[in-house]
């Protein structure tokens, strides 16, 4: 049974549907990525998880029970569009935050002070949000979102704003969360983070879903059979058993073959190093940039 | 409940913990000081700092002339042996020692003409002290003409000032009813109930239009339910106000108490300068009013005014400042908000004036259907209050207003719920209405 089960939900808005029977499963403890173009019906959904919007149609279970108000304080939300009391004190702030979701003020002191020492921020517990730079109100903001460790986190974009060295302190913390338990609904559009920290993703587009799995799976439904091959020698085209493609960049010494259909990479290779002075090889993936970029497009191409 | 609780004492904080909140209200009643204080300072020095004038006065009757007194101002002098026209004459060879010329005609019994004569402009003030001068002169001169003895005396003896003391029949019998105070009280709390929802109202405004511009809106109806949200606000805004009036309240009375244990001393020292013949009618004369006032005082029945005071107050602000909470979620920016606060305005305003112009006639129609139309009745109800308002009409306005003032609650609560994510494109009136559905 999944932690988060998202069955048919539909959301229309004057003119338009947003969602179109989503459904969507989560495993407990898994890192989910919920991803799409822009205007696909992500905030929507996220928003309908948090209880923002109610749904028109479909029913969210969370633990196989439908939501219910008292869950909120069980999810932790970080909302693409970050935004923090510029005149609150951070520490009031974050207390603020705790306590909204249901924590006492006791509780809520300390897990703040535990935070803001882990992001190296304890100085700043009694200045007003205002005086942060960017980077440092994102980590409040974020602190905001888990000070109540909830056991589900969902995230929206949130390495946006972040320098890399943030970024990567942040993507720590969320494993963290993970291995000790939470379950973490991640929307983005960073497909690097995506192909990182994700174990399963649902992909919407136009208010449906086009493609949900595990990345792996999804990796190896979209792989083209291309093979990037190091040889002393060029290679010409043998038609019946592979064509050749253009480099992917133009600094690549790789040579990228593409197999025909039927051929086994074992069969092209042993035939390859047999004609050729072959070196290395390696099987190209698709990376999800690519995955995404194309069901879109297809999709796309499809609807019209 | 608990969240409630956050929320109110979360925005009650945010906004008594601003400086300028501190400043506004130690600075109100100071500006307001300023205000009153400054023309009459400045009045007060252009007395003192101008120089006397000296006025020519050529008395053609040779009996009125000397009715004109000298004082810091003005010095009057008589110019014997001469007429009207040579006046003129005089005046314009004249050099500018001499700033106006008062001339009274040998017929002014008749005619009641005089004429004042200037080079430059004449100060309203020369004008109001020879015309009363003047007037009184002939009027006694009159007096004596019909030589009648004691006549003088007779007509100050026939002069009286009239005192309505009104009287309302009531059922619990003759009930000695109040105009003036209550008048007075009706107004100022309409006008209290007016300031009051039109201040905090748009401090609510803003407070909502900061949440969604800073985006942390979102956030926080993570956590609660918009509706909690708005009404946190209200409710916690409108403690800021009661909270600010209290102050307010406060240094009135320290400041009334100061100025009075001030006032009261230097009184008894003029007091005792004063012959004591003036003393005495002056504080007769006090202790005849205050007697008046605090028995109209005392006929007021403050109970009532009071609870329904509290009742409409509450009603009233309930109603705009829901209103305005709806309609700023409506925007992203304040500059933006014009389009809705316009119309809201325009309510306020047109309660105003019902209200100002209901004090002339507490039950006529106009002031009887606007208190009881929701809008309004908060601030014209007010006025009516003291003179008394039929139970029907009372029960009828109260049930509007409440019943108004929840529904305008629960639409704004449906328009705040979408207005609050609700970015980019300005929402136009249409779009209200299809967040309302």
């Amino acid at each position: 049974m999944a932690y988060l089960d998202i069955n048919n939900v539909v959301k229309r808005y004057e003119g338009h549907t947003a969602l179109d029977g989503v459904s969507m499963q989560v495993e407990e403890g898994c890192i989910y990525g919920l991803l799409g173009p822009n205007g696909a019906g992500k905030s929507t959904l996220i928003r309908i998880i948090n209880r923002i919007l109610a749904a028109d149609e479909g029913t969210v279970l969370l633990n196989g029970k439908p939501m219910t108000d008292a869950d909120i304080s069980h999810i932790g939300y970080l909302p693409e569009e970050r935004g923090l009391y510029k005149k609150m004190k951070v520490g009031d702030h974050i207390v603020y935050l705790g306590r909204l979701k249901g924590m006492t003020k006791a509780d809520a002191i300390s897990s703040m002070r535990w935070w803001l020492n882990r992001f190296d921020l304890k100085e700043w517990e009694n200045k007003k949000v205002e005086n942060l730079s960017k980077g440092m109100q994102q980590k409040v903001q974020f602190i905001g979102t888990v000070i109540h460790r909830p056991p589900l986190l969902i995230f929206d974009e949130p390495f946006s704003g972040f320098d890399p060295v943030n970024a990567e302190q942040l993507k720590v913390e969320i494993l963290g969360l993970r291995d000790q338990g939470s379950t973490i609904l991640f929307s983005t559009h960073n497909m690097s983070s995506v192909e990182e920290v994700c174990q399963q993703i649902t992909l919407l587009n136009h208010a449906k879903v086009v493609l949900t799995g595990s990345v792996d799976e999804i990796k190896q439904q979209h792989k083209k059979n291309i093979i990037a091959v190091k040889t002393s020698d060029s290679i010409e085209e043998k038609p019946n058993m592979f064509t050749l493609l253009p480099p992917a960049k133009p600094q690549d010494k790789d040579t990228l073959i593409k197999l025909a259909p039927g051929v086994e990479v074992r069969d092209a290779i042993a035939w390859l190093n047999e004609h050729y002075n072959l070196t290395g090889f390696t099987e190209v993936r698709p990376s999800m940039h690519e995955i995404f970029i194309e069901t879109v497009k297809s999709y796309n191409t499809e609807q019209q | 409940m608990n969240k409630l609780r956050l929320i109110i004492a979360r925005e009650y904080m945010s906004i008594v913990g601003r400086k300028s909140f501190i400043l506004m209200t130690l600075g109100m009643p100071l500006l307001f000081i300023v205000i009153g204080a400054v023309p009459m300072l400045l009045g007060y020095l252009n007395d003192k700092g101008s120089p006397t004038q000296l006025i020519s006065v050529v008395d053609e009757t040779g009996r009125y002339g000397s009715a004109l007194h000298s004082d810091e101002m003005y010095t009057y002098v008589i110019e014997e042996g001469m007429t009207a026209t040579s006046a003129h004459e005089f005046y314009q060879k004249s050099d500018d020692g001499i700033d106006a010329m008062v001339i009274i005609p040998r017929d002014v019994d008749s005619t009641g003409m005089v004429n004042i004569l200037s080079k430059g402009t004449i100060t309203p003030a020369l004008v109001t002290t020879v015309r009363s001068a003047i007037a009184d002169t002939i009027e006694s001169a009159h007096l004596a003409s019909m030589g009648i003895p004691n006549l003088q005396e007779m007509v100050d003896k026939a002069h009286v000032d009239v005192d309505v003391r009104s009287i309302k029949l009531s059922e619990e019998g003759e009930q000695e009813s109040s105009t003036d105070i209550a008048m007075g009280l009706g107004l100022f709390l309409s006008l209290f109930t007016y300031m009051f929802v039109l201040m905090y109202g748009a401090m609510i405004m803003n407070s909502v239009i900061e949440e969604k511009t800073n985006r942390i809106v979102e956030v926080v109806v993570s956590s609660c339910r918009p509706f909690q949200l708005m009404l946190g606000k209200i409710i916690g805004v409108g403690l800021v106000g009661l909270t600010q009036m209290a102050i307010w309240i406060v240094m009135l009375v320290v400041v009334t108490m100061v100025a009075g244990s001030i006032l009261g001393i230097s009184g008894m020292a003029s007091g005792s300068i004063t012959p004591e013949t003036m003393a005495a009618a002056g504080a007769a004369a006090e202790q005849g009013f205050m007697d008046g006032f605090m028995r109209e005082l005392y006929s007021i029945n403050f109970a009532p005014i009071i609870l329904y005071f509290i009742l409409y107050f509450l009603g009233g602000y309930l109603l705009y400042s829901s209103l305005f909470a709806g309609l700023g979620s409506a925007v992203d920016q304040p500059s933006d908000s014009s389009q809705f606060m316009t119309p809201v305005m325009l309510i306020m305003i047109i309660a105003l004036y019902a209200g100002i112009f209901c004090m002339e006639n507490p039950s006529g129609p106009t002031a009887v259907w606007c208190s009881i139309i929701p809008f309004t009745s908060p601030v014209v109800m007010m006025v009516r209050i003291p003179f008394g308002v039929p139970a029907w009409q009372m029960l009828l306005s109260l049930v509007l207003l409440f019943g108004t003032a929840l529904g305008i609650t629960w639409i704004a609560a449906r328009i705040y719920r979408r207005g609050i994510l609700h970015y980019g494109k300005k929402a136009s009136f249409k779009d209200l209405f299809k967040w309302i559905k």
